[in-house]
């Protein structure tokens, strides 16, 4: 379905000197900068999966998103989705995928919603029965209803979002690209959202590749994850594996009688642990203790504790998978 | 065929909604004509003055001059008219990043950049340039023919299209650039001098706006060879050939612009 083979994507930067004469100085002989924003990434999409593309800013996911979707042309490697080269024969290709970045709107502004999807039926040549069925669809998953009316610049993000997606589901794509289709959402926008999009997934076998800062969404939408750092991939695979991968990470919590003799405590030394290994933090009524379970087992942790200070209350816990990828990019595992 | 017939209704379909969206800002609209036609006046006004105190101006009487003004408005405004949103490409949507939703579309960029908004307020320009050639006209002793009056309204969509090229071709230049608002903007700047008498102008200046950035095509040439019949080959025939030539430049460095697009990090 989707074949994404050493895909490199590099920016050029022009360094400008600062006032008029670094002006005309950079305009005939131009300093630029390399980026590699996207540093041979390689993966492959079976028909139907919903992919997670995670990472911390910057780290080139809507980069991806973009060469995918036919918007930038790589520097170098290639991508084939449904046997297409989207850089190539453009129009024919984004005719079978929608796109959604949730940070900029695909509507048009001043029109209202309901008007935005007419044009649409008809740069997409959606036929009329189509349309209305299609149209019945989107409105029962997304609930466009109370604001369809109203013209586009009146929606409120969440809205704006939902109104977003059905603009990118009206001509029934094989494929859908969402970049960052939870941001600056709230909780329950963000379930209805995850619904959508699970629907969609589910009654139509669409492959959905997304973006997100959000594990929720991580964990609750995607059958794989793709970590991306600084350009590179540093993990493939489902959300056990990186548990797995990653997840000897462990949590202990206490809540300690006196709070004084906290400090007398000395993991790091006590086990001969490097400071990756293990973490202390304290808000002054719990202290939280992230320890790397390969290094030092979960009993002799619980041991040392409560042979040095009284507590009233202590447990241990696998990380969630935030604390997980938090970790990753802290050190910066290279897999 | 077909392609034709889509396109035809694309256009309907954003035309449709542009007027739409206008109906709701009826103010804008109001204010930005009555501000237009403020600007003319005051450009009348000045030929006015200075004709009353010379009789004609290198063999060119008031009512011609007015006459060419006048025609110089048409194209100007059926451009500003139908293809205004070609401003904004140069100015901040591919700069911002916003030019990605034409490329995820399956139609032509261009033609859905071209299409996708009607400035309204460019009424202003055709309606005072239609008014001051009806009331030069019947003071112009005219020869009219058929082959005259059917070359007469042939040229205009050709000179229209010498704006239009110009924009296309300078607003391309931001997917390099990110921003060439600036560069049309200049262009546009030498469009004064084409709603006088090119001949009115020393060769430096004549040359430049004829064979450079010919906008003396876009008025003085064919309005020229309606008031005197003289050289329909150089006054209509090339006006064709340079808008053609003009459109087809734009229309390549567009196309191989779009490769070069590199969208704005977030
Ligand atoms: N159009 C662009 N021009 C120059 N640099 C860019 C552009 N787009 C992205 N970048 C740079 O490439 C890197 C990756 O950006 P991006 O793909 O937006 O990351 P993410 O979506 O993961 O936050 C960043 O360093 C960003 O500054
Ligand atoms: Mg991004």
């Amino acid at each position: 379905m989707i074949y994404v083979e050493n895909l490199k994507k590099e920016f050029k930067k022009s360094i400008k000197e600062p006032g008029l004469k670094g002006s005309i100085k950079s305009f005939f002989k131009p300093d630029n900068e390399i980026i590699t924003a996207v540093d041979d990434i390689s993966f492959h999409v079976p028909r139907g999966e919903v992919l997670g593309f995670i990472g911390p800013n910057g780290a080139g996911k809507s980069t991806v998103i973009k060469m995918l979707t036919g918007i930038l042309t790589p520097t170098s490697g290639r991508c084939e989705i449904n046997g297409q080269i989207p850089y190539k024969n453009r129009k024919n290709y984004v005719k079978e995928i929608g796109v959604v970045f949730g940070q900029r709107t695909q509507l048009w502004w001043d029109l209202a919603l309901r008007e935005t999807y007419t044009v649409l039926k008809e740069i997409y040549e959606v036929d009329d029965v189509q349309y209305k069925k299609r149209m019945a669809f989107l409105n029962e998953v997304l609930e466009l209803d109370s604001f369809i009316t109203s013209p586009v610049r009146t929606l409120s993000l969440g809205q704006r979002m939902r109104a977003d997606i059905a603009a990118s589901l009206l001509h029934s794509p094989k494929v859908l690209f969402l970049d960052e289709p939870t941001i600056g959402l709230d909780v329950v926008v963000k379930d209805n959202i995850r619904k959508a999009i699970k629907a969609i997934n589910q009654n139509e076998n669409t492959t959905v590749i997304l973006t997100t800062h959000d594990l929720q969404d991580v964990e609750n939408l995607c059958s794989r994850i793709v970590m991306i750092d600084k350009g590179r991939k540093v993990f493939d695979g489902d959300i056990s594996e990186l548990k797995k991968k990653f997840g000897q990470s462990r949590e202990m919590k206490f809540v300690p009688v006196d709070f004084n003799v906290v400090e007398s405590l000395n993991y790091a030394k006590t086990f001969n642990l490097s400071d990756d290994d293990v973490q202390v933090e304290s808000d002054g009524h719990k202290v939280n203790v992230r320890f790397n379970s390969d290094k030092v087992s979960v009993e002799k942790m619980l041991n040392y504790t409560l042979s040095e200070i009284h507590v009233k209350d202590i447990s241990v816990s696998d990380a969630d998978i935030e604390e997980i990828i938090k970790g990753i990019y802290r050190s910066e595992v290279e897999v | 065929m077909k392609n034709i017939k889509r396109a035809l209704r694309m256009h309907r379909i954003f035309v449709t909604q542009e007027l739409k969206r206008m109906m709701e800002y009826k103010g804008d609209f109001i204010v930005g004509i009555i501000g237009f036609l403020l600007g003319q006046f005051f450009n009348i006004m000045f030929l006015w003055i200075i004709f009353s105190q010379i009789p004609s101006l290198m063999g060119w009487t008031l009512n011609q001059i007015v006459f060419i003004y006048g025609f110089s408005l048409i194209p100007k405004g059926l451009d500003h008219l139908l293809f205004d949103n070609l401003w904004s490409i140069g100015h901040f949507t591919v700069a911002k990043g916003d030019f990605d939703k034409y490329l995820t579309r399956p139609i032509d960029t261009l033609f859905h950049v071209m299409v996708e908004k009607l400035q309204i307020d460019a009424l202003g320009e055709l309606l005072m340039g239609i008014a001051l050639i009806c009331v030069t006209l019947p003071q112009l002793a005219i020869e009219w023919g058929i082959v005259k009056i059917l070359l007469a309204l042939l040229v205009i969509p050709f000179a229209t299209l010498i704006y239009t090229g110009i924009k296309i071709a300078t607003a391309a230049i931001a997917f390099w650039t990110k921003r060439s608002g600036n560069i049309t903007y200049m262009f546009y700047m030498v469009n004064d001098f084409a709603k006088y008498p090119s001949t009115i102008y020393n060769r430096g200046v004549r040359a430049i706006i004829t064979y450079v950035i010919p906008f003396a095509f876009t008025a003085f040439y064919p309005a020229n060879y309606i008031l005197t019949g003289e050289n329909p080959w150089f006054n209509i025939g090339l006006t064709v050939l340079i808008s053609l030539i003009i459109m087809v430049i734009g229309i390549c460095i567009w196309n191989i612009g779009i490769k070069a697009y590199e969208s704005a990090g977030s």
